[in-house]
């Protein structure tokens, strides 16, 4: 037959026509981001490609804040979702028994709401006016979360708090669902013979459990942190200037200003600075598996 | 299990350690819903304003219970408009991607072949790379090329994010799958294609769903890369970002409650074929 | 990855084996594949040709900033001449809607839309990159009824590209029950008492506009000395949190929530939203307060321009923008209205900032028409300052 000259093509065959959409619509804008970056001129004079590199240095210069900004939004929201969403995936896991599938599904669920949707539910919920500020107004806790930070002048909307409590939900799943999955995997033997080696469902959890868990805090962590950086949806809904993303400003650049060079420069260096980053977590972490 | 641990804890440490994880075991059940529970706190706002009897353009106080949107809840031309496009994008997105990142799992999974390493990188890149970054770059290659940005691009674009997503899940799938009874079908007798029906098919179908189910959704709810890429188009999350500006009228919530309505129906629907089928 | 770390290997022994039902299996996912293709192939083609003219093949298409109509004109107009017309509210900020189009319009395409309307300098951008076609006089009549100062401007002399739709103010909207008290000046809008519930407006010349004013300087004398003297007033502001947010139509939605207690804002909004919450007010600031146009335009290569213009010449007549003026309550462009709305509602007729009065007009401000250098100059610093 036929078949048995093709055979070794076969997995070429079937890899080929994903591989070369990916090649043409993933690989290739990459490219071209790249050469946009080094252009120079606007829309009305026309772009020319000229090796700009000053389009690197000025966005750098000019926009320095909003990406330290978003890098410690983006680590911060990470780290709560974290402190929200292990012991979630932990429960879900370990104490789920038979309602662990629909444990997972109600985690899921509200994600299925549009993320606008989401946002925007929570621009209601903090309103100023709103039911949850005036009941901490009464409270008085405004005032010490004033005193905190946390608040700004009594107001829980535009405030750094705000989008990163924001951005800490919507990413939320994104860390409970990896932690789960390296959860439970784990074997049950293993933490019964560890809780009888170590003296305690802590200690176990801590020399045991917790590490073998690791990959999946790890692809939790990155798909937690890579989204929330280069997130600007959350900032301009519940922020303010002040609050501004590296998101925000690209999304001004290259939809309301069509200043394609600078905005390309921006994108780029996002990119190159999530990957330094998750190349550091990765080594702190000493693993490179993912998902 | 728990149980047989505790006895162990007992019997050998004394009650402080039991105490203790007593009071752990049911302060991680409290953490645990509370979490639940504030994961579904803007879900309960969304919910309740999609009835609320609103008297003028905005919806933010309660003024009454009514189900005149729910009823009506494509008053709006633009927001059914938008509501089609988004399914239709998501439709055809759900194809394409499905088929292409199935086949992608299939050979990362079963071959051995030149070229697995940097496919795997390729195929990781675009999960790992946020989404303000994917839709931009898009949109550079669409301006080099002097393509029209519109449903098209559109399409493409959210088939560019969602292979990634959909060879993850399948692979998954398929490397769960057990290739020994492939064989042993073949021994007992049948031929490839009845094998690849009748064992292979099935067994792995539950993770091609769930691959184009992922893309479905994600393709519906998607808003940044389709920002860059849809030029005149209007999906239904860029209306809710355009009517958000000025006063985003209750059907949003009520098409937003209807979604999660369906995902629901969705799941017990495919949790009750299951057990007919076990 | 490396080999070590993956879960699972495929053994080398079954490739031999499975080869032809991995075919097998290949191609019929393959083939699902290639249908999937076709299918989109043909749909596609569906939408490519049209691909945002398809709206424009069968429907005048029109764009406009929100609350700029009433509910019935539309359906009337399409009555009246037969004309099935869309009408989407999808401009919230110049420049935002301008980056829209700019791409496809500098390659000569067309955008899908017969009738855009944006304000002022925009129009005239517009008009200077030759975006704008060419308004056929003798399909529009009614256009000899547009108010006589707005027949002749500095971007569009004779009005050969563009109608006014409709001017307005920007002043200072806001709740005097939150902000304790009335407002009478620009500056009010910098006490620090309204800190964090303050907003100003994404157009440049509206928002600098009126804090030149504030500061003693008239727009239309602006220098760009003037204008970063302006930015960095604000620019405090912003760094200390005073001001929330700049926004384009957002701040309606905000006073509503009492999230924001002064805004900059236009007239006719305001108006509007007095209907829902009557304690908001707008004040026409001591110091003086713009005055803009928002001016329709039929962009070039639009594929519907003689129904655009039969458009055009229908809200030109005064007893139809009776009734557009009517609900958004702007000051309408067409001589006549005032007359006309006195049969709908005569305390409009009365209303001095749907038609105001020669007094009022006196303290109405333009920002100085800038060239394109300036343009970007003055651009450049605002962008900083929202940007930032």
């Amino acid at each position: 037959m036929a078949f048995g000259r093709l055979r070794p093509l076969l997995p070429y065959i079937l890899l080929a026509p994903g591989l070369v959409f990916l090649l043409v619509f993933f690989v290739v804008p990459m490219y071209t981001l790249l050469r946009q970056s080094l252009n120079e001129g606007t829309l009305e004079t026309g772009f020319h490609f000229a090796w700009n590199w000053s389009n690197y240095s000025d966005v750098l210069k000019r926009y320095d804040e909003q990406f330290i900004r978003s890098f410690r939004y983006a680590a911060t929201a990470t780290v709560l979702a974290f402190i929200l969403g292990y012991p979630l995936a932990y429960f879900i896991a370990f104490r789920g028994g038979r309602f662990k599938s629909y444990l997972l599904f109600l985690v899921v669920l509200p994600f299925f709401t549009t993320y606008l949707i989401r946002t925007l539910a929570w621009q209601t919920i903090l309103s100023d006016q709103g039911d949850v500020l005036t009941l901490m107004r009464d409270l008085g806790l405004l005032d010490i979360t004033d005193k905190l930070g946390i608040s700004q002048n009594g107001r829980l909307l535009a405030t750094p708090t705000a989008v990163v409590m924001a951005i800490t939900y919507n990413f939320l799943p994104f860390m409970v669902l990896p932690c789960y999955v390296s959860l439970e995997r784990i074997d049950r033997r293993l933490v019964e013979a560890a809780q009888d080696l170590y003296g305690g469902p802590v200690r176990a959890f801590m020399r045991v459990v917790f590490p073998l868990s690791l990959p999946g805090v790890f692809a939790g962590s990155l798909l937690t942190f890579i989204p929330a950086v280069g997130d600007f949806i959350n900032a301009e809904i519940l922020g303010s200037p002040r609050t501004f993303m590296i998101g925000n400003v690209i999304q001004s650049r290259f939809l309301e200003l069509n200043d394609y060079p600078e905005a390309a420069a921006l994108s780029f260096i996002l990119m190159a600075a999530i990957l330094l980053a998750v190349l550091v977590y990765a080594r702190l972490l000493g693993t490179e598996e993912l998902a | 299990m728990a149980a047989q641990v505790g006895a162990h804890s007992r019997s050998r440490r004394g009650t402080v350690s039991s105490v203790l994880g007593f009071i752990g075991k049911h302060a991680l059940t409290v953490y645990a819903m509370l979490v639940l529970l504030y994961l579904f706190l803007p879900i309960f706002v969304v919910v309740m304003f999609s009835f609320n009897d609103v008297e003028g353009r905005f919806n933010f106080v309660w003024q009454g219970f009514t189900l005149d949107h729910w009823m009506h809840p494509f008053k709006d031309p633009a927001l059914k408009d938008s509501m089609l496009l988004s399914l239709r994008v998501a439709a055809i997105s759900t194809v394409i991607a499905t088929a292409l990142g199935t086949l992608i799992a299939f050979a990362l999974v079963r071959y051995k072949f030149f070229g697995v390493g940097p496919t795997n990188l390729l195929i990781l890149l675009p999960l790992t790379t946020p989404e303000i970054v994917l839709g931009a770059s898009l949109l550079t290659l669409f301006l080099v090329l002097n393509v029209t940005t519109g449903f098209m691009t559109i399409v493409i674009a959210h088939v560019m994010f969602s292979i990634s997503f959909v060879v993850v899940t399948v692979r998954a799938r398929l490397r769960s799958f057990d290739w020994t009874l492939e064989e042993a079908a073949m021994d007992l007798g049948a031929n490839e294609f009845q094998t690849f029906r009748k064992v292979t098919l099935p067994l792995i179908w539950p993770g091609i769903l769930a691959g184009a189910l992922l893309v479905f959704a994600l393709s519906l709810d998607d808003f940044v890369v389709t920002l860059f890429n849809s030029g005149q188009e209007v999906t239904f999350p860029l209306y809710v970002w355009g009517a958000a500006r000025t006063a985003a009228p209750p059907q949003i919530n009520v098409i937003g409650s209807m979604i999660l309505l369906v995902a629901v129906f969705g799941i017990v629907l495919a949790y009750l074929l299951q057990r007919r089928r076990a | 990855m490396p080999a070590e770390k993956r879960l699972w290997t495929p053994a080398p022994w079954w490739s031999r084996r499975v080869s032809r039902r991995g075919l097998l299996r290949g191609t019929a996912l393959g083939a699902a594949g290639l249908t999937a293709a076709a299918l989109v192939g043909c749909s596609s083609d569906d939408e490519s040709s049209g691909d945002g003219a398809t709206d424009a093949l069968d429907s005048l298409s029109i764009s406009n900033w929100p609350y700029y109509i009433d509910a019935d004109t539309i359906a009337d107009f399409q009555d009246a001449t037969g004309i099935s017309t869309s009408y989407t509210q999808d401009i919230n900020d110049n420049n935002e809607f301008f980056a829209k189009i700019n791409e496809p319009l500098s390659r000569g395409q067309n955008i899908g839309r017969d009738i855009v309307v944006l304000t002022d300098w925009m129009a005239g951008k517009m008009i200077r990159l030759g975006y704008a076609e060419e308004l056929n006089k003798a399909n529009i009549p009614n256009a000899a009824n547009i108010t006589p100062s707005l027949q002749d401007v500095p971007f569009d002399p004779g009005r050969k590209y563009s109608l006014v739709w409709q001017s307005g103010f920007t002043g200072i909207g806001y709740n005097p029950e939150l902000t304790g008290r009335e407002l009478t000046s620009v500056n009010d809008i910098f006490d620090p008492e309204f800190a964090g519930h303050v907003t100003m407006l994404t157009e440049m010349r509206d928002t600098i506009g009126l804090v030149m004013l504030g500061m003693g300087i008239d727009p239309a004398e602006a220098t760009l000395e003037d204008a970063r003297a302006a930015t960095e007033k604000v620019q405090e502001f912003v760094d200390n949190g005073h001001i929330r947010a700049f926004t384009g139509n957002e701040y309606g939605d905000d006073l509503a929530r009492g999230d924001v207690w002064a805004a900059f804002a236009w007239s006719g909004d305001m108006i509007q939203l007095q209907a829902d919450d009557p304690n908001l007010q707008l004040l026409l600031p001591e110091e003086g307060f713009m005055i803009f146009s928002d001016n329709a335009l039929i962009p070039k290569g639009a594929s519907h321009k003689d129904a655009a213009e039969q458009f055009l010449n229908y809200v030109y007549d005064p007893v139809n923008q009776a009734l557009i003026s009517a609900y958004v309550q702007y000051i309408p462009p067409v001589q006549g209205t005032k007359e006309a709305i006195v049969d709908i509602d005569p305390e409009l007729a009365e209303n001095p900032l749907i038609f105001p009065d020669e007094a009022t007009l006196a303290n109405a401000h333009i920002f100085r028409n800038l060239d394109e250098e300036e343009d970007q100059q003055f651009n450049e610093l605002f962008q900083a300052l929202i940007g930032a």
